[in-house]
C-alpha cells in the first residue's frame, strides 16, 4: 500500500464528509487508523475479497481492515477489490483453481453454491463459542445455514420496503403511503404521481437481474402464494400466484405507471431512476438510502414495507452479506479473527450506518441511529413479517434465477407470456434444479 | 516460375547444401509464428474441442466428467441457442446488407473531386475504427430513454409522444443494435469499395460515353462488373466478422431483453461468464466454429470463380 | 482527371446538389453521435440531467476529464497507460514475428506452403468468444491472470494471422532481384532482409503494425476475462466496469469515450493514406 493511495484514500473520505455522507464523529472514526498506519512485520497476511456495489465503499472498507491490522500482531488483512460484476465469477474460478481468498464478502444466496463445490467449512461449533452469537438475528443466521450448518457470518442483512417521495405526494395531492396500505392504495399512488409530460413515473419497476423476480414473488406471497408447497414441490404456478404477478405486471403493460426502460433497469436503473426524479417510488432494500439522502434530499423521501396483497398478506425477503471464509484459504485462523471482529459492536455500527445498511446484532440495530430515520423505518417495520428469501431452499437456484428466470419475467414483461403461462415455465426451470 | 536461373551458382560444396539451409532458415523464420499462435490458438482451439466433451460446470466440480455428445445432444434440445442462431443470422444479414447499401453509397460519393475530399474522407472514417466498446456506450448514450438524444430530436420533430426505450423493448432491441453496427460498419465498406473504384481506369467511363452511354448504364455495366471481385471478398470478410462479433450486443444489452438480442456468440458468453458452464460454451463456440468453417469454404470457392474477373 | 465538358444533365444533377446533399449526410452521420458525446463530455450534472435536455453545456469545462483522468476508482490514466502498453508491445512483436513468418513464406519454398496460407486465412474467421474459455484456463494454470503478459500474448490470435497474410502478399510484390544482388554481395537472408524488402515494405509493414496497434487498443473479451483488478484494466475494460459497477456518470463516462478514441483518431488521420493502401491491397488481390 503506497503513500500515495493512503492520501487518496482519505481525500475520499474528505469528500464524503464535504458531501454530507460522512458527519464530523464519523470521518474521524474511519480516518484514525490512516494518521497512523501501522507498520507490521511478519504477521501472517489474511486475503480479504470484497466486491465493490458503490466508490465510498472502498474507502471504509480499507480503513476497516487497518483498523482490525492495528488491533493485534498477528495478522494483516489485506483487501481485494473485485467489481461486483465480476465477484462471482472470480471467486469461483479462484476455488477452481485451489486459490480462493481467506475470506470474501459475498451474498448468501452464493453460499449454497459454495457448499456444492465443498468450498467452504462447518463454522457451527466455532460460531457458537462466538461471544456475539446470541446478539445475532436467529434469521440472520438462517440466511447462513445450509444443511443445519452455520458456513458464514452474517454481516449486514437486507429486506424490501418502498421509498417513496414525500414532497411531491403532497404536490401533486397523493395519499401519501402507510405502513399497512393495500395494492389498491399502491396502485392509486403510482397513478397519481405519473406525470408523463414532466418525465415522472409513479413507480420505478424492476426488470433485470434476479431481483426483478423477488420483488415480483414479494408481491405473489402477498396474495397467498408460495414457491414451494407443503409436499416440497415447486407450487409457484398456483392460481393466487398468477392473479398477483398479473396485478404486479399491469403496473407496466395497462397503467403505464413505470418508465418505458422497465424491461432493462437492473439494480442501478432503479436507484438512480429515483435518484434523477424519473420515478416517484421503487422498491429496494436499504442500501441506496444512503445515496437517496445524497440525491433526493433526506427531507424529500421516506420508506415504508411492501403493501398487503388481496389475501391480507405480505411478506419481505431477508438477504444477508455474508463474511464467508473458505476451506483452502492460508490464513484461516487470522480469517475468523477478522470476521469476529468486523462483527464487534463499533465496527459493525460505523459499517451499517455510515452504508445506510441493517445491522445483523440486535444491540446494534436498536440504536436509534436505525430505528428513528425514516429513510430506514420502512425497513425497520418490515422485520416482523420478513422471511428467508424462499429461493435459497436450493442452491441449484441461485444460478438459474438469473439465467433463466429474468429472461421469461421480461417476456412477461413485454407480454410474449402471460403470466399463467410465465409461471409454468419458470415452475419448471426450478422443478428441474432442485437438489 | 523461372526464378531458379538466376541463382548464384555455388563455388564450393558446403557441409549442407544450398536447398538444405534454404529450408532451415526459412522454417526458423517460421519458428516465432508457430509458438505465437501455436499457444495461443491451436492449442486453446484443441482444448476447446476436448472441454466440449466434457461436463465442466465450476459450481458442480463433483459433476466434472467425460460425457461424449452430451453438450451436442443438449444444444439440439435447447431453445435459446436455436433462438441465438435465428438471431445471429438476423443480426448478420441486418447489419451487413445496410452497411454494404450506406458504404456504397459512400464510396460513390468520396469517389467524386470536391474541395476537401480528404479531411471528409478520414471524418466518416473514424466510426470504424474506435474501440467497440466506446461505439456501444455512444449508442447507449443517444437511445437512452430520458437523456438521450434521439428520443428528443423525434420529440422536437414531433414523432414520437410517448418515450420510447429503445434497447428495452423486444421488437425494437434487435433493429438498435443492427444500427449501431451499421453506422460503426459503413466506413469497412467505403474504404473497400472506394479502393474499388480508384482501381477502374477512367478510359472506360470515357469510351462509353463517347457511345453514349448515361450516368445510370455506365453504372450498370462498368461500376459493378468491375467491383464484383471486391464486393465478394468484402462482403464475405463482413460476414464471418460480424457473426463472430459479440462486443457490441453484449456491452448494449447483453442478449437482452427476454433473448430478444441473443446471438450465439453473445449466448457463449452468457454461459461462460454467467452460468460457468465451460463444457457448453466451448460447444456452442465450436459450432460457431463449424458454421464459420463451412461459410469459408463456400467462399473460397465463390471467389476462385472471381478471380479472372479481377 | 475526366473532361468538364459535355455533361448531361443527370450527371450535372448529380455532380451538384445531389453530391453536396450526401456528403454532407453522410458526414452528419458519421459524426453526430460524436458531437453529442464531446458536448455530454463538457456538460455538468444538472445540465446532464436535465428535463428538457440541455443540448449545450454553458461553459466547456474540462471537470469531467480532470475527474475521469484523476479519478481513484476508475483511474483513465491508469487505463490509458495499460492500453498503450499492450498495443505497443502487442504491436511491436506482433511485427516482429509476422515480418519474419512473412518473408519465410513469400520467398522460401515449403511444402504445404499453399495450406500455411489457408490455415492463416482461416484463423481470422475463429471467433473470439471460442478461445475465452480455454486461455484462461491457460493462462490461470500459468500464473498470469491479471498480468500485461496474458493481454499480449492472447492479442496474438487475431493481429498474427492477418498481418501475416498481408506481409506476404507485400513480400511478393517486391521484385525478388532486388534481393539477390544483396544476397550475392554476401548479405545473409537476414540481412538482405533488412536492407534491402524492409525498407520498400515499410508502407505495407507500417499499415498491418498500426492495424495490430488499432486492434488491441479495441479488444474487450480478453481484457475483461484475464484481468480482475482496476489497476490492471484497459480503457475498454475500464469504459466497461464503469457502467456496470457504479452509478452512470454520463458526463465522466463521455469524457472517457473521448480519451479512448482520440489516440487511434489521431493515428488514423495521419495514417490514413498508408492505413487504407494497406488494409485495401489484401481484398483488392482477390
Amino acid at each position: 500500500m503506497d503513500e500515495r493511495w493512503r492520501l487518496s484514500r482519505r481525500q475520499i473520505l474528505k469528500g464524503m464528509a464535504a458531501a454530507g455522507a460522512l458527519t464530523t464523529a464519523e470521518l474521524a472514526w474511519w480516518d484514525e487508523p490512516l494518521i497512523a498506519p501501522r507498520r507490521a512485520w511478519g504477521a501472517q497476511p489474511v486475503r480479504f475479497q470484497f466486491s465493490v456495489p458503490e466508490p465510498k465503499r472502498t474507502a471504509l472498507v480499507e480503513s476497516l481492515a487497518q483498523r482490525f491490522n492495528q488491533s493485534q500482531k498477528d495478522f494483516e488483512v489485506k483487501v481485494e477489490f473485485v467489481p461486483q460484476a465480476q465477484a462471482r465469477q472470480k471467486l469461483i474460478t479462484s476455488i477452481a483453481a485451489g486459490t480462493p481468498p481467506d475470506v470474501a464478502q459475498v451474498w448468501d444466496n452464493w453460499v449454497g453454491e459454495f457448499d456444492g463445490m465443498n468450498a467452504v467449512e462447518d463454522l457451527t461449533p466455532k460460531v457458537r463459542d462466538w461471544s456475539g452469537y446470541k446478539d445475532v438475528l436467529p434469521l440472520a443466521w438462517e440466511t447462513v445455514t445450509v444443511k443445519k450448518r452455520i458456513l458464514s457470518f452474517p454481516w449486514v442483512v437486507t429486506n424490501d420496503g418502498v421509498y417513496w417521495r414525500t414532497d411531491r405526494a403532497k404536490e401533486y395531492g397523493a395519499k401519501p403511503p402507510k405502513d399497512d396500505w393495500s395494492f389498491d392504495d399502491f396502485l392509486a399512488y403510482a397513478k397519481t404521481m405519473t406525470k408523463p409530460d414532466k418525465n415522472q413515473y409513479g413507480f420505478g419497476m424492476r426488470g433485470q437481474g434476479t431481483w426483478a423476480v423477488l420483488y415480483a414473488t414479494e408481491f405473489m406471497y402477498a396474495n397467498g402464494a408460495q414457491v414451494l408447497g407443503r409436499d416440497g414441490k415447486v407450487a409457484i404456478n398456483s392460481k393466487e400466484a398468477a392473479e398477483a404477478l398479473d396485478w404486479y405486471l399491469d403496473l407496466f403493460r395497462k397503467h403505464k405507471v413505470c418508465p418505458p426502460s422497465v424491461p432493462t433497469d437492473g439494480w442501478r436503473g432503479i436507484v438512480e431512476g429515483f435518484g434523477r426524479g424519473v420515478t416517484n417510488s421503487y422498491i429496494h432494500n436499504s442500501g441506496s438510502s444512503e445515496e437517496q439522502k445524497d440525491f433526493v434530499k433526506p427531507e424529500n423521501f421516506a420508506t415504508v414495507p411492501l403493501p398487503f396483497g388481496p389475501a391480507k398478506k405480505r411478506s419481505s425477503f431477508y438477504f444477508s452479506e455474508t463474511l464467508t471464509p473458505f476451506k483452502a484459504g492460508k490464513a484461516r485462523e487470522g480469517g475468523f479473527k477478522f470476521m469476529a471482529w468486523a462483527m464487534e459492536p463499533e465496527p459493525h455500527f460505523m459499517y451499517s450506518k455510515t452504508l445506510g445498511l441493517l445491522p445483523a446484532r440486535k444491540t446494534v440495530a436498536e440504536r436509534p441511529e436505525f430505528t428513528r430515520d425514516p429513510a430506514l423505518a420502512g425497513f425497520i417495520k418490515s422485520f416482523p413479517f420478513s422471511i428467508v428469501s424462499p429461493y435459497l431452499a436450493h442452491a441449484g437456484w441461485g444460478g438459474k434465477l438469473d439465467s433463466e428466470g429474468v429472461p421469461l419475467f421480461q417476456q412477461a414483461l413485454v407480454g410474449r407470456l402471460t403470466a399463467r403461462e410465465f409461471l409454468d415455465k419458470f415452475a419448471e426451470v426450478l422443478s428441474k434444479n432442485m437438489s | 516460375m523461372a526464378r531458379e536461373a538466376t541463382l548464384a551458382r555455388p563455388l564450393a560444396r558446403p557441409l549442407l547444401t544450398r536447398r538444405a539451409r534454404e529450408v532451415l532458415t526459412g522454417y526458423l523464420y517460421l519458428l516465432p509464428v508457430v509458438i505465437a499462435l501455436g499457444a495461443t490458438v491451436v492449442v486453446p482451439i484443441v482444448r476447446a474441442i476436448q472441454m466440449s466433451l466434457y461436463r465442466n460446470v465450476l459450481i458442480k466440480p463433483q459433476e466434472y466428467g467425460f460425457i461424449g455428445l452430451g453438450n451436442y445432444a443438449r444444444l439440439l434440445d435447447d431453445d435459446v441457442f436455436w433462438l441465438s442462431l435465428w438471431n445471429s443470422f438476423y443480426w448478420v444479414f441486418g447489419s451487413v446488407s445496410l452497411q454494404f447499401l450506406g458504404g456504397f453509397v459512400a464510396a460513390l460519393l468520396l469517389h467524386q473531386s470536391f474541395q476537401g475530399r480528404a479531411a471528409v474522407r478520414t471524418l466518416t472514417l473514424l466510426p470504424w475504427i474506435i474501440p467497440g466498446v466506446v461505439v456501444a456506450l455512444i449508442w447507449e448514450y443517444l437511445y437512452q430513454p430520458n437523456y438521450g438524444a434521439l428520443n428528443d430530436l423525434l420529440a422536437r420533430a414531433g414523432l414520437m409522444t410517448d418515450k420510447v426505450a429503445w434497447l428495452s423493448n423486444p421488437s425494437l432491441a434487435m433493429p438498435a443494435v443492427i444500427a449501431t453496427n451499421v453506422w460503426r460498419g459503413v466506413p469497412f465498406f467505403a474504404i473497400m469499395l472506394l479502393a474499388g473504384l480508384q482501381a477502374i481506369a477512367d478510359e472506360l467511363y470515357e469510351a462509353a460515353r463517347v457511345d453514349g452511354a448515361g450516368v445510370l448504364e455506365r453504372f450498370w455495366h462498368i461500376t459493378l462488373p468491375m467491383l464484383r471481385p471486391i464486393i465478394v471478398v468484402a462482403t464475405a470478410t463482413r460476414i464471418i466478422w460480424t457473426f463472430n462479433y459479440a462486443d457490441l450486443i453484449f456491452v448494449m444489452t447483453s442478449g437482452g431483453p427476454a433473448n430478444a438480442t441473443q446471438i450465439t456468440s453473445t449466448y457463449t458468453l452468457l454461459q461462460a461468464y454467467s452460468n460457468l458452464d465451460f463444457g457448453y460454451a466451448a460447444t456452442l463456440s465450436v459450432v460457431l466454429l463449424l458454421i464459420m468453417l463451412a461459410f469459408t469454404l463456400l467462399y473460397l470457392r465463390v471467389t476462385r470463380g472471381v478471380e479472372p474477373v479481377a | 482527371m475526366r473532361s468538364r465538358g459535355g455533361l448531361d444533365t443527370a450527371e450535372r444533377v448529380l455532380g451538384g446538389p445531389v453530391l453536396w446533399a450526401g456528403l454532407a449526410a453522410l458526414t452528419a452521420f458519421a459524426l453526430a453521435p460524436f458531437v453529442w458525446v464531446l458536448l455530454a463530455s463538457f456538460k455538468t450534472r444538472a445540465e446532464l440531467y436535465a428535463t428538457p435536455l440541455v443540448w449545450l453545456p454553458t461553459s466547456l469545462s474540462l471537470a469531467n476529464y480532470v475527474e475521469a483522468w484523476t479519478s481513484k476508482l476508475t483511474p483513465f490514466s491508469r487505463f490509458f497507460a495499460n492500453s498503450l502498453w499492450v498495443s505497443s508491445v502487442t504491436m511491436v512483436a506482433t511485427t516482429a514475428i509476422s515480418v519474419l513468418a512473412g518473408y519465410a513464406l513469400a520467398r522460401f519454398r515449403f511444402a504445404g506452403r499453399q495450406t500455411v496460407m489457408l490455415v492463416f486465412l482461416a484463423t481470422q474467421m475463429f471467433p473470439a468468444v471460442l478461445l475465452i474459455a480455454p486461455l484462461l484456463s491457460q493462462w490461470h494454470a500459468l500464473g498470469l491472470i491479471d498480468t500485461y503478459q496474458a493481454l499480449i500474448y492472447s492479442n496474438f490470435s487475431f493481429t498474427v494471422p492477418f498481418t501475416v497474410w498481408m506481409l506476404v502478399g507485400y513480400f511478393e510484390s517486391i521484385p525478388r532481384e532486388l534481393e539477390e544482388s544483396a544476397l550475392m554481395d554476401g548479405c545473409g537472408r537476414f540481412g538482405a532482409l533488412c536492407r534491402v524488402v524492409l525498407p520498400l515494405a515499410a508502407p505495407g509493414v507500417a499499415a498491418t503494425a498500426i492495424f495490430a496497434f488499432v486492434s488491441s487498443w479495441s479488444e474487450l473479451l480478453f481484457a475483461i476475462t484475464f484481468t480482475s483488478q482496476t489497476e490492471m484494466r484497459t480503457l475498454s475494460a475500464g469504459l466497461l466496469f464503469m457502467v456496470g459497477q457504479y452509478e452512470i456518470q454520463w458526463g465522466q463516462l463521455s469524457a472517457g469515450v473521448i480519451i479512448s478514441t482520440l489516440p487511434v483518431a489521431v493515428l488514423f488521420t495521419v495514417l490514413q493514406r498508408h492505413l487504407i493502401r494497406g488494409l485495401t491491397a489484401g481484398a483488392l488481390k482477390g
